[in-house]
Parts: C-alpha cells; structure tokens; sequence
C-alpha cells in the first residue's frame, strides 16, 4: 500500500487545489487582470460572473475576498447559495441583515457572494435589487450564474459583467498535471486526453474524474477515464443524436430528459457535443449548417435564459427531420 | 387482453364488499323476508353516491343466496314493449327452473327528459304488481320525479366507505394481482377517491398494472390529474385545431394554469405530430414559447405573455401539414412534473450528504448532489482509505456512507478506518 493512503488526510481535491490568490490563477487572464485593479483601488463594484459550471467563477470571487481583506477575509464575506434558499424571505431576512453592518476596517465595505443566482425566483431578484441599491455603501454583491440571461435586467445593469469561459486546453493539462504530481498519480497523456474529452473544459468535473480515477489504484488511462465518466455521468449524446436520427423522437427526448434532470450536464455541454458531432455524423452536407444554425440560436438562447430541455428537444426534432431525408 | 379490474376482482359475495355494513343488513333482511310471503313494500330503492358498491352488493347477495339475477338499465326499459317484456319477469317469484329470482333496475337518474316520464309510471306499475324482490338504484331518491315511486319502496341509503375500507378492498385487488404494495400508497389513492371504491380501483390499476411493486412515489403524483378530464379537452383542441384562433381559445377553457398548460402540450405534442417536418416545427414553436418565458422573467414585462400563448396553441396547431389524425392516442401525464416527485426518500439522502460537501466546497447542495456526489460513490465503492478520509472530512454520518457504499460491509470497514 502507498503511503498517502493510509495517512487518511484526505480532502476533495477540487477544494485542495483550489487557486487561493488571484496571482495564482493563470487563465481568464482579462478577468484576473480586471478583478487585480479591483483590490488595488481598495474598491470593487457590484458583479455578475456568468459563465459554464468549473470556469472559476467561485475561486475569482474567493481570490479576489482574500485578496482584498487579507488572511481573515472570512469575516468579511458571506457566500449564500441561491439553489438551496433561493426564496424571497432569504433575500429581504439574510442579505439585509448582513448588508446593513457596516464592515469594520480599512475597507468599508464587505462583500456577499450570491451563488447559482440564476435559480432565483424573479421575485427575489427584485427584492435584491432593491437591497442592492440601498446598502451598495456598506455592501458588495457578487452574483455568480450559468447563465446571465437569467438575471433580471435592472440587476445587470447595476453590475459589471464577467463573462467565464471553459479553460483552454493548455490550462487544464498544466492543472491536472500538478495535481497528479503533487498525489504521486501516474496520469498517462491517453487519460489526459481522455478528460478533456469527457469533461469539456469543465475543471471542477475534471479534477472529480481525476480522484475517482486515482481510488482504482492504477494507472489513469483513457479506458479509466472512462468507465468513470461512464459511471457518474451516463450522458451519452453521440448515441442520442443517432436515436433522433433514427426517428425515435420520444426515446431520444427521454435521453435528453435524463442527463438534464438525473445527471446534471449542463445543457451548454450538451449543446457544445452536438456542434462536434455534427460534422462528424452522416447528416446530408446541405443539412449539417441548417443544424449549426439552429444549434447556434440555441445556444445563444440558453444564454438568455431560456428552458434547457425545451430548447434542445427542439433541436433533437430537427435532427429527426435530418435523419428523415437520409432514408 | 385489458380486463377492467373493477370487472375482475368485484366482490363476488357480501363479505367481500366493503363498508355500508348496516345497510347491507337491512338490505339482507328485506330479501329474506320474502321467504314468508310478499312483504310490505316489494320494492327497494338503494341511494347513494357513484362508487360506494350499490349494484356490486345486489349482485353478491344474488350471489350468495344463489338467486336467479336479472338486471337492467333503466335505459333499456323506455319503450313500452321493454316494460312489459320486464313485467312479466317481475310477476313470478321462482323462474323456469325452480331458483328463486331477484330483479335489478339499475341507473334510475338515467330517466330524465320529458320523453322518460313514462318510464317512471311504469316503473311504478311493475312495483306495485311485483312478485318477486324489485331493486332499484339511483344515485338521488329524492328527486321529485320519484316521489310517488319512493311511497312503495324501501329507502336504503349507501354511503361512502371510510378510507379504510377502501384501503383494505385495494389491498385484496393487489393479493389478487400479485402487486406488493406500501401502505402509504394505497392509503393516498384511498384518500383521494373520497370513498369511491371504483374510481380507487380504476387509479390502482392505472399505477399497479404491470408492476410487482407500488410505492409511494408512485403514486403522489396523482393530485396533479384530478383535473385531467378538462384538459383533455384543451390538448385536443391545440393539437387538433385548424385555425389559429381555434387554437388559441383553448387557452380560456384550462383550469390549469399556463406554465402547466405548456408542459402538457410539450409533453403530448411528438406523439400527435408524428411527421417528422410537423414535429420539427411543433417543437420549434414550443421552444419559442418557452423563449419568451425567459423574456418575460427577464424584463419583467408581462405583456409578453400573448407570444407565450400564440406559439403554444396556434404555432403547435399550424404546425400540423402532413401528419393525419389516426384513431385515439392517449394523452400523458406531463414526464417532467411527475418526475420531480418521484424518489422522494432517495432525493432527501442525495441532499443531506450534498450539504455537508456544501460546507466544504462551495457549491450549492443541489449541485453537489449532482455534480459531486457521483464521484464521491466511485471512490467509496472502491477504495475505502480514501472513502475513510473523506467521510471524516466531509463528517458524514453512518447512513450517508452507507448509501455511497451502497453495502452495509463496506461502509462499516469504511467508519472503522475513519475512527
């Protein structure tokens, strides 16, 4: 047996290896930057940080905390998480207690991390504005989303907007690298691939896949990758698309249905795969850039803020309309 | 073959039916009084609400004092030629062959209009000369077009059985079928159906056929459809509608609101549209209605709305060029409502281990849930040092590293590490 495993001083590494300054994090280099002249000034505006789940949207918003308060930023901040009581009376009782107190300190005011904010109800949304308004002298507010379309117009023009993107290919290896040094895990090139492939830039997912791999005690290669990708998330869109292609508009739809509601795959992952494979599949030439555009409106669409499983089930049954032209 | 189970496990004697006890006692007793003569009133008039098991205890106590059975409908006895096919009947007490006979006048409110009122009085002349028992049912005794009708009969009232009675004839229907089911499940469908012991049956079957197990989940689902019957007569008009304005007006006859409208018609409108270009284009109004749902939550502004209702009915109806309507297709339960109430129990287990990993990693419960908790069950199926640590620092209790494991061995091999 390994050393490391019976010292049993374990932790997510997700959360172990989480960047803890915003020196540290070295892509969404514009963000970085932005945020950095943030803590200079010693003042930071309201912010929306929109962007697909595992971007560091958290870690900046984290980062730029302890970067500006120092060691004990802890006292000066307050993460409230808008999936678990996205309720109106969580907005007027929590944020308002917290806003309203001033912050003792060289800076004067704190800052309230409000996650997953597009879960809100429109309605605490509004309340929020409205706190937003009156305590901005005491109180900062972070709202982090998937999508921004999802946050009340007079909300977002209150904020400055970040917009996260997936981590480029580079970035991600160098992360993964690190880790599966720092846990003495032997990570083959064909599982690194095999990563990226199967999570899609997404790094919180990615670091997951990577300590599940390393529980199986071996080396991580792409068939380990895989069966763990396989066993935590079953979304397997390639096999969708052939099921709409094929006709079976329901089945497909239930596919769909699945890996949104059971799963949890983001629907601009799903959307990202079905771009891929579109050009790789035997889709009549003429129809493949009818599916781009569809796809891309889509896309845009669930920016917007629109209903993941609706939208893509409209997709789906213009790849039921492709398919028909094949037989 | 579909076989009804109301047909199939109807109670086939008196100590099968449930509730109404003292009424069947009476009901007995005027039976068998017949045995020393032609009693007083010749006739029984048996009242009550639909469902509660007035036809099924005629037919059992037949059954069990092993009686010749002649039943109709009060339909069927209008013309005059009926009634009198059916005098006759009714002017002997033992038939042909030596049984003694019972007769049955079922669905007494069916004779309404003025065209029936000759039903009534010849109801009554079939009564008054009556040589065997005469029972008849309705659902109001005390509708006035009765009232001479009532003076000679005996009035016996039916009323709804407990849901406990219910609960215990759906359990002897799931021993009949072999359906293990939970308490907890049969007691809601028994609850809901308010005493009708039919319309419970008919649920049963509806969310037991086919299945070894019932559960709860099942089940609960069901309040949503008490109104189901008029949507029905909403998607049919969206979906079958060959005008725009059609279409839209169906918005105005649902007694559900709009969001729930929208599932229903996304839910039912593939399997209606069937051609893959409709399809296409049915699917791609719905999800401009759904657009302008975002739209609307974004900017406040409700005027929207009339968008949201052109595309869901109008854009859905036009959407139908080369799909022909053929025969009856049923319509579903929306798939995406019924699922947010399945696996409560399951849920509540995801969600306690998801707010412990909250505490540690910044994600909301619900995700972790999702996101996180997958893998936190690879690792502790397969390696349990690892698992030890992170339960620790995770702090799970017992039961949560019990469910990741998903074996009782190994969870308890993991907690010992851990200590």
């Amino acid at each position: 047996m390994k050393l490391w495993c019976s010292s049993l001083s374990f932790e997510m590494w997700a959360e172990k290896y989480r960047p803890k300054t915003l020196d540290v994090i070295v892509d969404q280099k514009e963000i970085v930057e932005r945020l950095k002249s943030f803590v200079k000034s010693r003042n930071v505006p309201h912010c929306v940080f929109a962007g697909p789940p595992g971007t560091g949207k958290t870690t900046a918003a984290l980062c730029l905390a302890r970067d500006l308060y120092g060691a004990g930023y802890r006292e000066h901040i307050m993460e409230l998480n808008a999936s678990d009581e996205r309720g109106i009376n969580v907005v007027r009782e929590t944020v308002k207690t917290f806003a309203r107190v001033r912050s003792i300190g060289e800076i004067s005011f704190k800052i309230m991390i409000l996650d997953e904010a597009d879960n809100m109800t429109s309605d605490a949304q509004q309340a929020l504005r409205r706190t937003m308004e009156r305590y901005t002298e005491t109180c900062r507010f972070i709202l982090i989303a998937n999508y921004s379309g999802k946050i009340i117009e007079p909300i977002q023009s209150r904020c400055a907007p970040f917009r996260f993107t997936y981590l480029p290919r580079e970035e991600h290896d160098r992360h993964l690298r690190m880790i599966a040094e720092e846990e003495s895990l032997n990570l083959l090139d064909e599982g690194l691939d095999a990563i990226f492939e199967v999570c899609s830039g997404d790094l919180r997912r990615a670091i997951n896949t990577l300590q599940a791999a390393a529980s199986l005690d071996k080396p991580v290669d792409a068939d380990v990758v895989y069966s763990i990708a396989g066993r935590a998330h079953p979304a397997d869109v390639r096999k969708m698309i052939e099921t709409a292609m094929g006709g079976n508009f329901l089945e497909a739809r239930k596919q769909l249905r699945d890996m949104i509601q059971k799963y949890g795959v983001a629907g601009s992952d799903i959307i990202r795969q079905i771009h891929t494979e579109i050009f790789r599949s035997a889709i009549p030439e003429p129809w493949k850039i009818k599916l781009v555009a569809v796809a891309g409106e889509i896309d845009y669409r669930l920016v917007e803020g629109a209903d993941e499983e609706v939208q893509l089930s409209a997709l789906l049954a213009r790849l039921v309309e492709a398919g028909n032209e094949l037989r | 073959m579909y076989v009804a189970w109301t047909v199939k496990h109807k109670p086939r004697s008196l100590k099968d039916v449930v509730g109404n006890r003292e009424a069947i006692r009476r009901f007995v007793d005027w039976v068998k009084s017949w045995e020393g003569g032609i009693p007083k009133k010749r006739a029984v008039l048996l009242y009550g609400p639909p469902g509660v098991g007035k036809t099924v205890t005629v037919e059992a106590l037949a059954n069990d004092l092993d009686m010749e059975f002649v039943e109709k409908n009060a339909s069927d006895y209008r013309t005059e030629d009926a009634i009198k096919r059916f005098a006759g009947l009714a002017s002997q007490y033992g038939s042909l062959f030596g049984g003694k006979r019972i007769i049955l006048l079922d669905e007494l409110d069916g004779l309404t209009g003025t065209a029936d009122r000759g039903g009534v009085r010849a109801t009554i002349e079939v009564v008054k000369t009556a040589q065997c028992p005469v029972v008849l049912i309705a659902n109001n005794a005390y509708n006035p077009r009765f009232r001479t009708l009532r003076n000679y009969c005996l009035l016996i009232e039916f009323k709804k059985p407990s849901a406990g009675d219910v609960m215990r004839h759906l359990k002897r229907v799931c021993l009949g079928e072999g359906i293990q089911a939970e308490e907890d499940a049969l007691k809601f469908i028994a609850q809901r159906s308010g005493g009708d012991v039919r319309s419970a049956v008919n649920d049963l079957q509806a969310l037991a056929q086919g299945k070894r197990l019932l559960t709860y989940e099942d089940v609960s689902w069901l309040s949503y459809r008490d109104r189901q019957e008029s949507i029905f007569t909403v998607l049919k008009m969206i979906l079958y509608s060959k005008t725009c304005e059609g279409a839209r007006r169906a918005v105005n006859m649902a007694d559900v609101d709009l969001d729930m409208l929208f599932q229903w018609v996304y839910e039912n409108a593939p399997a209606h549209l069937t051609d893959p270009h409709d399809l296409a284009n049915a699917m791609d109004a719905l999800s401009m209605a759904d657009l302008y749902r975002g739209r609307i939550r974004r900017t406040q502004d409700w005027s929207f709305m009339r968008y949201i209702i052109d595309f869901m009915t109008a854009g859905v109806a036009m959407a139908r060029v080369n799909t022909k309507a053929s025969g009856w297709i049923p319509f579903k339960f929306p798939q995406r409502i019924r699922m947010l109430s399945r696996s409560k129990a399951e849920r509540a287990i995801q969600l306690s281990i998801g707010y412990k990993i909250k505490r540690k990693c910044h994600v909301s419960a619900v995700s972790a849930s999702k996101e996180v908790l997958p893998y936190l069950r690879i690792i502790f199926k397969n390696n349990a040092d690892m698992a030890a640590g992170l339960a620790k620092w995770l702090d799970l209790d017992e039961k949560m590293i019990e469910y990741l494991a998903e074996n009782k061995k190994k969870a308890k091999a993991i907690i010992q590490l851990a200590e």
